[in-house]
């Protein structure tokens, strides 16, 4: 071994912790008249810095789901549990920011809510084990007090209790005061926070994408991506060195305060009525279609990713980008004098274009094709072609609209139904399982199905952003009680 | 916490989280286990969060940052490291100062590593990041990994040789493009 290896093996000791007295004596006198010596010796305490720092992302693999013990049950210990550690860390901001560095084995965050997920429940304490979650919901708490909601499916684990990595999945976070500084990291790049609502998509295959619902939040692209500020309603593709802007979606996440809701549905058994009322409705002689898109064989032709339904583990298709579409072929050539439309949806982004909820090939072949959709007043449309408003009618563009917008709750699934009835010439829109408008008609032709789209028409000139879980389109119309009926058992809040 | 406050706060932490990797590699630099860079790099946190007021928009804030931690470690090596066994008080002084002219190049070793990490095998880089997390205990991953202590040490030692060279290399490469 020459000289130079045992220099380095020494600053290797003193670095460990190994180096004896009499070696530590040896390493300052080389040190102290050695220009090169030092320059070794500051890239090698440079090198262990920086190795601590990616080790520090890199955690060990998966603890057993059966690890996640639940650390306490009832409401009030946790509430004051959580309400001690968010005062703690108001009042000891810069603690909290100093916390992240020593990790040490304490909890870095609590599950405060879980919906569908049978490895953990409420309470279960999150240390930096990995968590693997292939359907439900969950509501996280940092002990910094970010409050995070993920949807499966997602693999993450906490760094520390201000960084979350997402390996993918998708997480929501609310984050106060006390948490400022929050940082998601996600294999193309991180998101730190500066006092925000924010969410963060990372699909498994593809780029993770920030959006930002309020505040300010830094994006940075790993490998060297410039340093990117995103405000309110803007979003951003991560990309390895680089990044570019996105279309923003809201309603693309779950957000903090809707799990608790989603949890409180299953446990009254809210799935099981969907299930038990979907199962009738297919005994409906008039049933044209019922679409739950459960089955892989039986998923429309299309271009649409798949998404979480409703239900933990359930599935919808997620629209996303302008010409984004399902082709359906229901109905046949017949006519139809009363037709009923359900869905639920989860919209992200209204306004232009128009988006799309079942839209017929064609417009003007034929009297009476069917276009439904959402307006760019965000307003329910039932268009039928060759119809006319009757005189006096509210809607103004001459098509028969809703009286209300269609996101009463903005990022939440909605129920919207329309029962259109050619005879009485009357067109009633429905929003959650409420009656909302009655439009007349002057001329009313039965309805036409066939050829469809979900999310497009024609030209790529109609979107669907967002997701839809269930259709139903039926052959007769369905009164107010029955829209509220389908509208009670299928809701997955409480 | 007002407006102010919170602009201020957040003013803060912008820079600080951008400098801070910056400032720990610094203070590592000073000091003889990662342990103590840790504590000194609290105690720094705190101090300029305190004097924040004092720090001029637009200044630089790592020289800045890395001044206040160069006060901090050598009242460190003052108070505490006289049980210990730390290299003289003007080594020290000469490190910081050539290692703060030499910052530029140091970062980008740091970032470096990123790359060459990626290159060496999935065991190997497992049993790096057990050594280096804050609570690796050395005993367990070497008698995890089928070694003596002794010889986990070699074999850490070789590893941190083999990917200094591969920095060196990939820096090397980076300048002839």
């Amino acid at each position: 071994m020459n000289s130079n290896n045992d220099f380095e093996q020494l600053i290797q000791r003193y670095m460990d912790g190994q180096a004896k007295s009499a070696e530590v004596e040896q390493l300052n006198e080389q040190l102290a008249g050695d220009h090169e010596a030092r320059k070794k010796f500051c890239e090698q305490l440079n090198l262990d810095s920086a190795l601590a720092a990616i080790a520090a992302g890199d955690v060990p693999e998966n603890l057993s789901p059966a690890e996640l013990k639940p650390a306490f049950q009832e409401q009030g210990r946790r509430s004051s549990a959580i309400w001690i550690l968010s005062l703690v860390a108001s009042f000891f901001l810069l603690i909290s920011i100093a916390s992240w560095w020593k990790p040490v084995a304490r909890p870095l965050a609590t599950v405060t809510s879980a919906a569908g997920i049978e490895e953990i429940s409420r309470g279960s304490l999150l240390f930096k084990q990995r968590v693997k979650i292939n359907k439900g919901f969950l509501e996280i708490v940092s002990v910094t007090g970010a409050k995070i909601a993920i949807e499966a499916p997602a693999e993450f684990w906490f760094e520390s209790a201000q960084r979350l990595h997402m390996k993918y999945g998708r997480m929501a976070a609310d984050i106060p005061d006390t948490a400022k500084g929050f940082t998601v990291v996600t294999p193309e790049g991180e998101a730190v926070d500066l006092g925000t609502k924010f969410g963060v998509d990372v699909p498994s295959q593809g780029d993770a994408e920030i959006h930002v619902f309020q505040g300010e939040v830094i994006a940075q692209s790993s490998d060297g991506g410039k340093r990117k500020s995103l405000k309110d309603g803007e979003a951003f593709l991560l990309q390895s060195g680089a990044g570019s802007s996105r279309e923003f979606r809201s309603s693309a996440f779950i957000r903090p305060g809707e799990v608790a809701s989603l949890h409180a549905a299953l446990e009254v058994g809210q799935q099981e009525r969907s299930e038990a009322a979907k199962e009738n409705l297919k005994n409906d002689p008039a049933l044209i279609t019922l679409l739950d898109f459960e089955s892989e064989e039986t998923l429309p032709m299309g271009t649409y990713r798949m998404g979480q339904g409703r239900w933990p583990g359930s599935r919808a298709p997620e629209f996303v980008n302008v010409g984004d579409h399902m082709k359906i072929d229901v109905g046949g050539k017949r006519e139809w004098s009363e037709l009923t439309l359900a869905a639920w949806v989860r919209l992200d982004q209204l306004g232009e274009p128009y988006q799309s909820l079942l839209h017929t090939d064609g417009w003007g072949e034929q009297d009476g094709q069917v276009h439904w959709m959402v307006t760019q007043e965000s307003t329910m449309r039932l268009a039928l072609y060759g119809n006319k408003l009757a005189p006096h009618s509210t809607s103004q563009h001459g098509f028969p609209d809703s009286l209300q917008p269609v996101l009463p709750e903005q990022g939440r699934w909605v129920h919207l139904a329309v029962v259109y009835h050619s005879a009485q010439r009357t067109v009633r829109f429905y929003f959650n399982g409420e009656f909302d408008n009655k439009e007349k008609q002057q001329l009313a032709h039965p309805a036409r199905l066939g050829p469809a789209q979900i999310g497009n028409w024609n030209l790529h000139d109609r979107k669907l952003s967002g997701r839809m879980d269930e259709l139903l389109i039926l052959g007769r119309i369905m009164n107010d009680d029955e829209i509220h009926n389908l509208f009670e058992a299928g809701t997955p809040y409480r | 916490m007002s407006e102010d406050h919170q602009n201020h706060h957040q003013q803060f932490l912008r820079a600080f989280t951008t400098h801070e990797p910056a400032v720990r590699a610094f203070v590592r630099r000073l000091v003889p286990s990662r342990a103590d860079a840790d504590d000194i790099l609290q105690e720094v946190s705190i101090v300029l969060w305190e004097k924040f007021d004092n720090f001029r928009e637009g200044g630089d804030f790592k020289a800045w940052a890395c001044g206040i931690a160069r006060f901090k470690v050598l009242a460190w090596l003052r108070d505490r490291g006289r049980d210990r066994l730390v290299l003289n008080t003007e080594v020290v002084e000469l490190i910081a100062d050539e290692s703060l002219r030499d910052e530029p190049r140091l970062q980008k070793q740091r970032e470096a590593l990123e790359t060459c990490f990626e290159k060496i095998s999935q065991p190997e880089r497992d049993l790096l990041s057990r050594a280096y997390q804050a609570n690796g205990n050395i005993r367990e991953t070497a008698a995890a990994s089928g070694r003596t202590i002794a010889g986990f040490y070699q074999w850490l030692y070789r590893m941190r040789q083999m990917l200094l060279k591969c920095i060196h290399k990939t820096l090397a490469q980076e300048a002839s493009t």
